[in-house]
This record gives C-alpha cells, structure tokens and sequence, in this order.
C-alpha cells in the first residue's frame, strides 16, 4: 500500500473544499480543508504536509503569506496558489516566493489534479491520475 | 521553461542579439523565416507580411484594414509557436500580443546610438544631421505603428521587463543578462500563464476567420468560450450577431460564442439622414 500524498487545502469558501477534498481523494490525496487561514498556519506549523493549495484573497492572513510561512517551516512542501483574481504580477510573485503553480479560477477538478500529480511527481510519489477518471 | 521576446530600435541589431540569446541558452529561434510559412499556408504574399511589419499605414500604402489582416495572421502563426516553452522570439512583433503571458520576458534592446547613426548616414548617403532627423521620424512612425494595431507605444520601457544599451554594455553582455533574467523563477511557465498563452491563440484564430467581414471586431477568448464584440446598426443586429457566432464556432476550440453589440451611431445617423 503506497504511503497517502499528504494535502493542506486552504479557501475561505467553503465549496471549494467540498468540491476538491473527494476530487483529490480519488488519486490517492489525504486532504485536509481548512476555511480560516489562522487555523491552516497553526496546522502547518505543526505538520508537514507535503502539498499545500491555497487561496490568495482571504481575509486577514492572505495566500502569499501563507506560502512564504510554507516555504520557511517547510523548504520541501510543494505550494501551489489558486485564486479568482489572477493576473500576471500576481502569478510572478508567487513563482519569485517560490510556488510550484499558479491556478486561476475557476477550474476544473481535472486541473488541479493534473497540478498535484506534477508535484506530486517532483516529490517522488506516484498519484494514480487515472483513477479519478476522466473529468471527473 | 519560458519565452523571451525582443523588440529593438534597430532591426539587425536586436536581430542579432536574439540570435546570440538563442544559442546561448539553447532555445529554439522564432523570427521572420516564420513569414513563408504563414505566407504557404493561408495563400499570402510575403512581402505584403513583412510590409504590415514594418510601415505605418498611409494613404499611398497598405490599408491600415489589410494590415491589421496580415498581422493577426501573423500573430496567430507566432502563437502557435510560442505554445512551446524555450523560445526566443524577433521581428514579429510578440512583444506586443505577449503581454499579460507572465512566462514571456519581454527585452527591449536599443543599438549604440553613434553607430546607428553612422550606419543609417551610410546606407542613405546622408550627412549626420538629416539621418539623425530621418532616425527620429522612424521612431516615430513606429510608434504610430504600435499605437494603431497593438494600443501600446513601442518605445516605451513601461512595456518591458528590461531595456538594455548596446551603446552601454556589449552585445555578449547584453545576451548574459537576458539569459540570467528569463532563469528567474517569476519568468517560469505555469498554468495559469499557459492558459493566457492559450486563450491568446484562441483569441487570435478566431480573428482571423472574422476581422475580412467584420473589421471593426474585438474578441477575447477563455478556455474555449468567445466573447466578440462588434458594431452594428439597430436593423442589423440580430444578422450580424447571427454571423458572428457561426464563423466563430467553425474555429477548432470554440466551445461557446458570446457576440456583443456595440450601436453604431455614426452609421445610424447616416442612414437616418438618407
């Protein structure tokens, strides 16, 4: 049995994680959700997840500081930044601070999954993509 | 894993700093040889390809409507290109439909100007005063140039991620610092800077099949879904957006065509004046 790609997913909108938690379960993610960004930092401060996904507009604590806590505490963990108000200083920012990918909303579970499998790759973990089937 | 477009004040030598940068970093070379290709496939001349490049539309010239013709071709030709990673890409005016691609570093390179100067008093056979004033009323035609087709001013460094001198570093310099530059992570390819390249080339097909009917259109593409918009007199609207959207969907990609209208009063007041 292959050891579970462990995810931190952050959205201040509930749907999201709904929508992704089953989504990525299916190639093999354990995902943990998380609405309230404080309550991912305290999370992240105590475990490693192996990838994080995470929102940019949130209140209060927004995704780059996010990333750059994910990058201090945990060099290795893959980052990678979704967000419904992209363009492109923004996309730069988050490859300079070191983001593994840059999703603008919306997308297609397909998408993410694709991204994941990626890093995942880069991390030497296998993530059956085929599982999900297609579109799914 | 990104793309480098250069623009220059002096077509040999930004020619030769983007043939320099190529080999150096081993990227593959995007420049003018593309225009036969263009030229073969869409039944173009060439020459009219290389025209729409380079001279500012006139009363005794192109057609500033033919023009805009053949540069969309181009566009969409150089695009298509672009789609892969590691290119350098001259004389084909991307710097100016790459923007908003984050992966594309855009490179302005200005030639030394004494020798620039000397070069153009050379060829012309003029002395030095009335080539610097033919130097100027080139710049400035270029910019016109760009205004008219691109809406941005060619000469401005706000365009760029980096202006380089030549009359201030030397060419082996200049291809050095372009090479650091587009190794910096914020220049990588990702997927949201992929899916911009690709709604561009959406974008640009699409025009292609409308701007000869339509020549007034603007569209803009994401993930597969069309948005144009175009003028039309109040009688016409429904027709023109009838045709809009059945040119539009014959393009491979095209999930779904949004068609806009714009009153066009000034066409209106005509007819109403009849």
């Amino acid at each position: 049995m292959p050891e579970p790609l462990e995810v931190l997913l952050l959205d201040d909108e509930p749907i999201v994680g709904r929508r992704l938690k089953p989504a990525l379960a299916k190639i093999g993610c354990e995902v943990e959700v998380f609405e309230n960004p404080e309550k991912a930092l305290a999370r992240l401060q105590q475990k490693e997840f192996k990838i994080v996904v995470t929102d940019i507009r949130m209140d209060d604590i927004d995704g780059m500081q996010v990333l750059e806590f994910v990058r201090q505490r945990w060099p290795q963990s893959k980052v990678i930044m979704i967000t419904g108000y992209a363009m492109m200083s923004l996309a730069r920012e988050a490859m300079e601070k070191g983001a593994f990918d840059f999703i603008a909303k919306p997308f297609k579970p397909d998408d993410l999954r694709r991204v994941i499998a990626k890093a995942a790759d880069a991390l030497g973990y296998h993530l059956d993509f085929a599982a999900a089937g297609e579109g799914a | 894993m990104s793309l480098i477009a250069i623009s220059s004040d002096s077509y040999a030598s930004g020619l030769d700093i983007a043939r320099r940068t190529a080999a150096a970093l081993g990227y593959g070379l995007v420049d003018r040889e593309l225009l036969a290709s263009v030229a073969a496939e869409r039944g173009l001349p060439q020459e009219q390809l290389v025209q729409a490049l380079e001279e500012t539309p006139s009363f005794f010239g192109m057609r500033g409507r033919r023009q805009q013709e053949l540069l969309v071709h181009i566009q969409a030709a150089c695009l298509e290109k672009l789609r892969e990673d590691n290119q350098v890409c001259y004389g084909l005016g991307a710097h100016l439909y790459l923007v908003g691609v984050s992966h594309a570093l855009r490179v302005r390179v200005l030639a030394d100007p004494k020798e620039r100067l000397a070069e153009t008093a050379a060829q012309r056979g003029l002395p030095p005063e009335r080539a610097a004033k033919l130097l100027e009323r080139q710049e400035q035609e270029r910019r016109r140039w760009s205004q008219q087709f691109f809406q941005a001013d060619e000469g401005d460094p706000a365009q760029y991620d980096m202006v380089l001198s030549l009359g201030n570093l030397e060419a082996d310099k200049a291809v050095e610092l372009i090479g650091d530059a587009a190794g910096y992570r914020k220049f990588q390819a990702m997927t949201y800077s992929r899916k911009c390249l690709q709604d561009k080339i959406l974008a640009a097909r699409v025009l292609e099949k409308l701007l000869p009917q339509f020549p007034d259109i603007r569209v803009q593409a994401s993930d597969g879904t069309v948005v144009a918009q175009v003028q039309s007199l109040k009688r016409d609207q429904r027709k023109k957006q009838e045709a809009v959207r059945e040119l539009a969907s014959q393009v491979p990609g095209v999930n779904y065509v949004e068609v806009h209208v714009i009153r066009d009063y000034f066409g209106q007041a005509a007819q109403s004046g009849r």
